[in-house]
């Protein structure tokens, strides 16, 4: 019988009830209540004498198995399940002729299933390998101690496996051991291997996945040895194929002597394989690896205590391999904590994400094995290591808004998700993403490089489905087994869990602060509302309360002035004219101060200003106060600019009176005004030939109250440049100058094109 | 009969104003009143001024900052008694601020002026105002 299996089932190919065993045992399913036989291996009959379907339906105490009579084994099983588990005391020894057979029992499926199988020595050729036959003589304790041994000794994983390797090919005698690893696409490798000399090596090489179909995985992880005895030994089927009334034949998958599928079959006789035996390897309960023997020149039998023995070895390296992965991801998973909390108070510290993640010796890069790592944060970019180039990372960043919603984001293949990557995959053809704040447009990426391998296939993998001969696909196992190389690109190691937690952690670490951060800037708002409001109360204070008496000062000495000014001596005249100057001194300083502050507080209204009345109006004004004097002011190009009327003009009138007040001891003063414009900004020169500006002293030119040495002689209260300071930041413009004193000094305001006016403060 | 009520709570600026007066060549009567609140009660012959048949000024000058009501409170009862809703209020204050003058004209007021910080501008001012007011505008109490 030779099932085929095309591709829409072939994953569903029930291989726990295969209805066949295979022809080196026999095998009787019972009634575990009343011994009644129900199915039967149709071997039987050399076992009975008797058809195997006059079996069914037979007590077992009324057939005789050669010369055993069947009530031995009915009381011997009473005994066995007496026991509540009757398979830990497997196998039990049973005369069959002239041979020892095992018997082997378990329960499964709600049947009693009985296996006899012979020994091992029925079967096998005389061994022709280049090993020790210690294992002829060395007990099973011995071997395992020393087995234990090895595994402790072990410097390294690889180590560890090619000695079990060397071990399990002592014990069984197989021609070819091989550790195979499963990778995460359940692709395999060939990680150790002990072969005959004889033999070609497999090491590593890879298998794809539908090598081992996903219901095999399965089997493999509750069974965890499979023997083989004879690939080209006929199945044989078990009588009746019905189970019970279950539709179905038996569940055989803890049962040894379980035929396996027909592909399977096919797929060894392909590769040349006499037997086989596979053993599993578990990680955490997961299916990590196979111990995977070969056999080529003929039949081979492990029986039933041997491959306890192989089973514990396997149980013994899976351990291994829990401890050593246990502890090397502890080691790795601390580091990665101690770091991601020290990055953590490095942001705390600083007050400040970008300082704290890369302005330190540990920076965010070292936490996990990226190798170059890019911070998208307030609209800036920055890069540590190896990354793409900053165009290359902000595409990336709106590509991901596109296709992820997640909070992160991670792979190890970027350029086969997102072609572009294909052009920079020796800096990024891995990618490990936190998104901070979508809105905000803010990210934290690590980049892995390109890892180029060379793959070695058992066969091309591309090709594991041929088609038939009347052309239809069918699921047919592969037929060539040739090495096939494979370069392997666009991808990087891949990110191990704990990166990715240790990512997300810092992730959180981030996002508090930014919150603290805005709270604190909050808070920072409302103390500063606070303290203009107080601003506000102390401006009227001033206008009020400080020139009320300063008047009255004032007025009271022009009124003396008037009764008694006849009749005062002049140094009395002279002393009140003091007095009236000093209060009126006083009188500016305080409206200058009122007029500052206003500058600051009022709302602009921003609109499209006609700049040449506004300046020509200017003209005229200052023009007026300076008769007598050889003064021009030109006015040459004046192109629009957006901004606040009242505000603007006070600029220009700032600027202006200073150029004409300090210009006022040149014999021919001129001033200059000139506009300009960029894409971005709109720029007026005010260029006049007065007295300047020392360089050294330009950095007191725009602060409050600060006057230069040069100005001493000219009046002034150091507020109007101050002014104009203000005025220009209101409008997020620039204001500058620059001076060769007796010759030309010009300051340069610009302002913006677009503008979206500045707070008011 | 009553030309001006001057309401001022500081004791120089009333000074100043009473000699601005005395030099004029036809004095008109004025009353100074120190504070909103009595100032209130004299116009709308309320509290301690309950039924007594006050002169009603042909002018009011009222400052803005004065202890208890302020100037704007003056302005806003008096604009908001049927007998004194025609007076003529001229806030007469130190604040130059544009806030001020906006809630002032908000409230009613007649006229915004700015108090100089010299005696002579004092002079000059007051000199017109009463000029204006006194003699160019038409109002009976």
């Amino acid at each position: 019988m030779q099932p085929t299996v095309d591709l829409t089932n072939c994953d569903r190919e029930p291989i726990q009830w295969p209805g066949f065993i295979q022809s080196h045992g026999y095998l009787l399913a019972i009634d575990p209540a009343t011994f009644v036989i129900w199915q039967a291996s149709e071997n039987c009959q050399a076992l009975t004498g008797l058809p195997t379907n006059t079996l069914i339906g037979q007590n077992l105490s009324g057939i005789r198995l050669h010369e055993t009579a069947g009530t031995e084994l009915v009381d011997l099983l009473t005994v066995a399940l007496r026991q509540n588990n009757p398979e830990a005391f497997n196998p039990y020894l049973l005369p069959l002729g002239d041979q020892s057979w095992y018997l082997v029992i378990h329960q499964h499926d709600g049947a009693l299933i009985l296996e006899l199988e012979p020994t091992a020595d029925l079967i096998n050729l005389p061994l022709q390998t280049t090993a020790p036959l210690l294992n002829k003589t060395m007990p099973i304790q011995a071997l395992l101690a020393q087995t234990m041994t090895d595994i402790q000794r072990s410097s390294s994983l690889t180590d560890l496996l090619h000695k079990t390797a060397q071990k399990v090919k002592e014990l069984t005698g197989y021609d070819r051991v091989m550790i195979y690893r499963f990778g995460e696409d359940w692709h395999g490798e060939i990680i150790a291997e002990a072969c005959e000399p004889f033999l070609e090596p497999f090491l590593n090489m890879h298998y794809p996945a539908s090598d081992i179909p996903r219901q095999a995985r399965e089997l493999y992880k509750t069974n965890l040895v499979r023997l083989l005895v004879d690939v080209d030994a006929p199945r044989v089927p078990i009588y009746p194929v019905q189970y019970a009334d279950q539709g179905r034949p038996l569940d055989l998958t803890h049962a040894g002597l379980r035929a396996v599928s027909p592909l399977h079959i096919e797929y060894l006789q392909n590769m040349g394989v006499r037997a086989t035996l596979n053993i599993s390897l578990l990680y955490r309960g997961e299916l990590w690896g196979l111990i995977s023997c070969h056999h080529y020149a003929g039949p081979r039998m492990i029986d039933y205590p041997k491959r306890a023995s192989v089973k514990l070895i396997s149980q013994l390296l899976s351990t291994a391999l829990e401890i050593r992965k246990d502890d090397e991801d502890e080691q790795f998973s601390h580091m990665l904590n101690q770091r991601e909390q020290q990055l953590y108070h490095q942001m705390l510290a600083d007050w400040d994400i970008v300082q704290g993640l890369t302005k330190h010796p540990l920076t965010a890069l070292e936490l996990n094995t990226a190798t170059g790592a890019a911070l998208l944060f307030e609209n800036k970019l920055y890069t540590l290591g190896h990354t793409p180039a900053d165009s290359d990372i902000q595409a990336l960043i709106e590509w991901l808004k596109m296709v992820s919603t997640d909070a992160v984001f991670q792979t190890d293949q970027l350029p086969n998700l997102y072609a572009p990557a294909e052009l920079y995959r020796e800096q990024a053809a891995g990618a490990l993403v936190l998104v901070l704040s979508r809105e905000m447009n803010e990210y934290l990426i690590w980049f892995k490089p390109e890892q180029k391998q060379t793959q070695y296939w058992g066969g091309n993998p591309e090709k594991p489905v041929v088609l038939g001969e009347d052309g239809t696909a069918r699921l047919s196992p592969r037929k060539s087994f040739d090495k096939w190389e494979q370069l392997v690109r666009n991808r990087s190691e891949p990110w191990r869990q704990v990166e990715v937690a240790t990512a997300l952690k810092l992730r959180e670490d981030m996002l508090q602060l930014i919150s603290q951060k805005a709270n604190q800037i909050r808070a920072l708002n409302e103390q500063l509302r606070l303290a203009y409001e107080e601003l506000e109360a102390f401006s009227y204070t001033i206008s009020h309360d400080l020139r009320t008496p300063l008047s009255s000062i004032k007025s009271y000495t022009e009124i003396y002035l008037e009764d008694y000014g006849e009749t005062m001596p002049q140094e009395a005249r002279a002393t009140f004219d003091k007095i009236t100057k000093a209060s009126d001194r006083m009188a500016m300083l305080i409206r200058n101060v009122m007029h500052y502050s206003r500058m600051s507080r009022t709302e602009l209204s921003m609109e499209s200003l006609a700049v040449k009345p506004m300046l020509t109006q200017l003209r005229e004004e200052l023009l007026a106060g300076e008769n007598g004097r050889d003064l021009t002011i030109q006015i040459g190009n004046t192109p629009p600019l957006l901004g606040d009327q009242t505000m603007v003009t006070q600029v220009f009138s700032n600027l202006l009176s200073n150029a004409v007040k300090y210009s006022r001891l040149t014999p021919k003063a001129r001033i200059q005004v000139q506009g300009s414009e960029t894409e971005q900004e709109v720029i007026y020169a005010i260029t006049d030939n007065g007295i300047g500006i020392d360089m050294k002293q330009a950095g007191k030119v725009f602060e409050l109250f600060q006057r230069l040495d040069s100005a001493v002689t000219y009046e002034g209260y150091g507020v109007g440049l101050a002014i104009v300071k203000r005025i220009m930041s209101r409008h997020r413009g620039k204001v500058w100058f620059d001076s060769s004193p007796m010759y030309a000094t010009t300051f340069f305001v610009s302002f913006p094109k677009t503008n979206q006016p500045a707070s008011s403060l | 009969m009553l030309d001006i009520l001057y309401i001022e709570d500081n004791i120089d600026e009333a000074d100043i104003f009473k000699r601005v007066i005395s030099r004029l060549p036809t004095p008109p009567t004025y009353k100074i009143i120190m504070s909103g609140t009595e100032a209130i009660d004299y116009l709308l012959q309320q509290g301690t001024h309950q039924g007594q048949s006050l002169p009603m000024p042909r002018l009011v000058l009222v400052d803005l900052n004065l202890p208890g009501q302020s100037g704007f409170d003056v302005i806003q009862q008096v604009r908001a008694n049927n007998r004194t809703r025609y007076m003529p209020m001229v806030v007469y204050s130190t604040s130059d601020s544009p806030k001020d003058m906006r809630r002032a004209f908000d409230l009613g007021a007649n006229a915004y002026l700015i108090k100089p910080g010299s005696y002579h501008e004092v002079s000059d001012m007051i000199r017109r105002a009463i000029e204006f007011w006194l003699t160019q505008n038409h109002y009976k109490p």
